[in-house]
């Protein structure tokens, strides 16, 4: 098993999916183990795989950052390779870097999901469509070409839909799900332009050639600043930045642990992964690696404002989310992929960890909102710790894997980008320990404010909180990842920087730059500080502040009324103009063209019956001149 | 020899005369004398040509002959169709066959 079988990797919890999708009501615990099973078998071919593309890196038989494409089958030929759909694999250090993350957090969501949707309606269907979305995701990663990875793409926003919109019972969540599927689906229509785009200039959909046909100058620098922004808006749905962000707050409707895996650790991270494969060719569209830098660092300070005042744990989380998926597309903005693949990497350990953990809450006091939440320390204590863990790894506090991962990407924004934007992000930076700071104190310090939860709550089953330990270590350790001797250790040849770098570019070796490492503790810390000042005990300085300052309050609380703009926009533009081709519809095609078809048959019908007179002169007469007619064109044609 | 349309205006004229016997007619009877009539035309028609511009004048008067036939025969059955006509109205008056309008 090597980097040429990857495919196997999708086809095994594709193969859970239709075994549990059709016969789970047969099989017994609905198939739950089964889907366990299979992504431990997952997990063990991907470290099979990563052996193999190990060794290939010791033997320095290719570059580290080119990959191995493997090519399957033709789907459909036509014109001998004029259009040509094939099933192809591509696995190189982000592969490496995807697989095991998706592999592994999956692994996690699943064995935790045993115990957090025991009992829950629609069991087997939950562990069927995750199982779906996880090999969507996988044949995601793996795919070679574009119209292969929008395949998958769409998979994975279908299996988001299914899974958001779980208990549709709710109005809301139903409504959610569509939310979701359409927001992203207009994303993904930038997605299809811009992969058209590249084909009509090239005639291929191979991400590889189409990297090497841009570098060899097969575009003008204008269209292919315009394909990649098309591109970047598939990105922008799928990953909910700005201005599309608006369908992962309200996806938290779906159960928890889809939240940490599709939601905070894969199917989010799609965009970003995309741009990372494609960014050899952005390197050549400076433009558009800029609109790509500013979206990131919008939506990271947007989404950070508005977790400061979210009221539902998972909420918070879903913005924080937002804004550190701005972070990863600032770090591609400035080129930097080391840096975004590896706080892709450690996010999705310390995201994870904490979505499970506010799973972990909600199991126990049934309350998702701060209201009902506090001091739950002392009652679920192995929750708390691991959640402050995941917290601290978010808010960048040395030792923990974000400090490492959010170092790199301010530093390299400070080498390559505008100083102003370095301000902005580290001002997000600080935003980000808040926030951490307050969800922890909410909900895990002070005074309960629900006595009736408080009193039932009690720590969740070993089979949630062994997975919440595991990624607690991992948010702890994943960081050092980034430094050589661990690397090597690992059997890489060094840390991140040797793994993942930029094509054409060369590997760069951990540097741990002191003077930038002190300012980004000093600024987390501080962060931590504000944190406690304004939400320990029972948080009289944040009330205060929101009665300083109510409209500000408001404005964030409505999410600065995007949603509102968007429903203004439907009802008016989208409805308006539906309402014009409906009317169209309706008066030209139907009562003009077709009723006003048949009215006209009718009258002419009616009137012309009167010639069946059923007289036989009548008729000769007919006849007669018939045939005079005839001769007389007969012989004037002659 | 006469000129050919001598025998062209004379079949012409019977056949006009003939045509307007079919059209301004009410009896069936006089109706089939005046189809008989345009028949008589045609005839002559083929005849003249045949006597005319045929060397040998074989073609056009086996034609004639068909058109005596065919006058012989769809006699037969045209006067079969006005007996009929006859017993049902009691009038061969050919209006009297009108059920079979708007």
């Amino acid at each position: 098993m090597g980097m040429e079988q990857v495919w196997i990797l999708p086809a095994i919890p594709m193969a859970v999916f239709i075994l549990l999708g059709l016969f789970n009501a047969y099989i017994p615990r609905r198939g739950d183990f089964i889907a366990v099973l299979g992504m431990s078998l997952v997990v063990l071919l991907v470290g099979l795989v990563l052996l193999d593309f190990q060794g290939s890196f010791s033997d320095h038989e290719f570059h580290p950052s080119a990959g191995a494409n493997t090519y399957a089958f033709d789907w459909l030929n036509i014109g001998n390779g004029f259009f040509l759909i094939e099933f192809s694999t591509y696995v190189d250090a982000i592969t490496m870097v995807m697989l095991p993350v998706v592999s592994f957090v999956a692994l996690m969501v699943l064995v935790y999901s045993i115990g957090y949707m025991h009992g829950e309606k629609r069991y087997g269907w939950y562990f069927a469509t995750l199982s779906f979305f996880v090999a969507a995701m996988l044949l995601l990663v793996i795919s070679g070409n574009l119209l292969q990875l929008y395949l998958a793409w769409e998979g994975v926003g279908l299996a988001s839909y299914l899974l958001i919109g779980f208990y549709w019972e709710r109005q809301s969540a139903a409504e959610a799900a569509k939310k979701a599927f359409i927001t992203t689906r207009v994303g993904d229509v930038g997605l299809l332009i811009g992969i058209i785009l590249l084909w009509k200039a090239t005639g291929t959909f191979d991400i590889q050639e189409l990297i090497s046909a841009a570098q060899a100058g097969a575009f003008t620098e204008t269209y292919l600043t315009i394909s990649l922004i098309f591109l970047f808006l598939g990105a922008v749905g799928k990953s909910a930045q700005f201005p599309l962000h608006v369908w992962l707050p309200d996806a938290m409707e779906g159960p928890t642990p889809v939240s940490a895996l599709i939601h905070a650790a894969t199917m989010v991270v799609a965009g970003v992964y995309l741009i990372a494969r494609m960014l050899p060719m952005y390197e050549l569209a400076p433009i558009a690696q800029d609109v790509v830098l500013y979206t990131g660092l919008i939506t990271a300070l947007m989404a950070a404002t508005m977790g400061l005042v979210a009221s539902d744990i998972k909420r918070v989380l879903a913005f924080s989310t937002v804004s550190q998926l701005g972070f990863m597309f600032v770090a591609l903005g400035v080129g930097a992929v080391t840096a975004a693949m590896f706080h892709l990497f450690t996010h999705a350990f310390f995201k994870s960890l904490l979505f499970l953990g506010s799973g972990s809450v909600i199991h126990a006091t049934e309350q998702q909102e701060v209201e009902g939440l506090g001091g739950l320390r002392k009652k679920m204590p192995i929750t708390a710790a691991t959640f402050i863990i995941g917290s601290l790894a978010l808010a960048g506090i040395p030792i923990f894997a974000g400090f490492f991962s959010k170092d790199e990407i301010l530093h390299a924004l400070m080498d390559s980008g505008p100083s102003w934007a370095y301000v902005l992000l580290a001002g997000t930076a600080l935003l980000t320990a808040i926030y951490s700071t307050r969800l922890v104190l909410l909900t895990f310090f002070g005074e309960t404010r629900n006595t009736e939860s408080y009193n039932h709550a009690h720590e969740s089953p070993r089979i949630m909180t062994a997975p919440l330990c595991i990624l607690a270590v991992l948010a702890t350790v994943s960081g050092f990842f980034a430094i050589d001797q661990v690397g090597k250790l690992l059997g890489f040849e060094g840390g991140i920087g040797y793994l993942v770098y930029p094509v054409g570019g060369h590997p760069h070796e951990f540097k741990l730059y002191v003077l930038f490492a002190t300012v980004a503790t000093i600024t987390a810390l501080v962060g931590l500080v504000i944190g406690w000042i304004y939400w320990h005990g029972n948080a009289q300085r944040a009330n205060a502040a929101k009665e300083w300052a109510p409209e500000i309050h408001q404005l964030l609380v409505r999410r600065y009324y995007m949603d509102e703009l968007y429903q203004g926009i439907i009802n008016r533009v989208i409805l308006g103009a539906a309402a014009v081709v409906a009317w169209f519809d309706k008066r030209v095609v139907n009562e003009t063209g077709v009723d006003g078809g048949a009215q006209l048959i009718n009258f002419l019908g009616w009137r012309l019956k009167f010639t069946q007179t059923g007289r036989i002169p009548n008729y000769v007469l007919a006849m007669a001149v018939g045939v005079l007619a005839v001769i007389i064109v007969a012989v004037s044609n002659s | 020899m006469i000129p050919l349309e001598n025998f062209l205006i004379l079949s012409g004229f019977l056949f006009a005369v003939g045509l307007y016997g079919v059209l301004a007619r009410r009896s069936a009877i006089l109706i089939l004398m005046s189809v008989e009539l345009m028949l008589a035309g045609v005839a002559i028609n083929f005849a003249a040509f045949a006597a005319y511009l045929d060397a040998d004048g074989f073609s056009g008067m086996i034609f004639a002959l068909f058109v005596i036939t065919v006058a012989a025969a769809e006699v037969g059955l045209a006067l079969g169709i006005v007996l009929r006509l006859f017993r049902e109205r009691r009038t061969s008056y050919v209006d009297a066959a009108n059920t079979l309008k708007w």
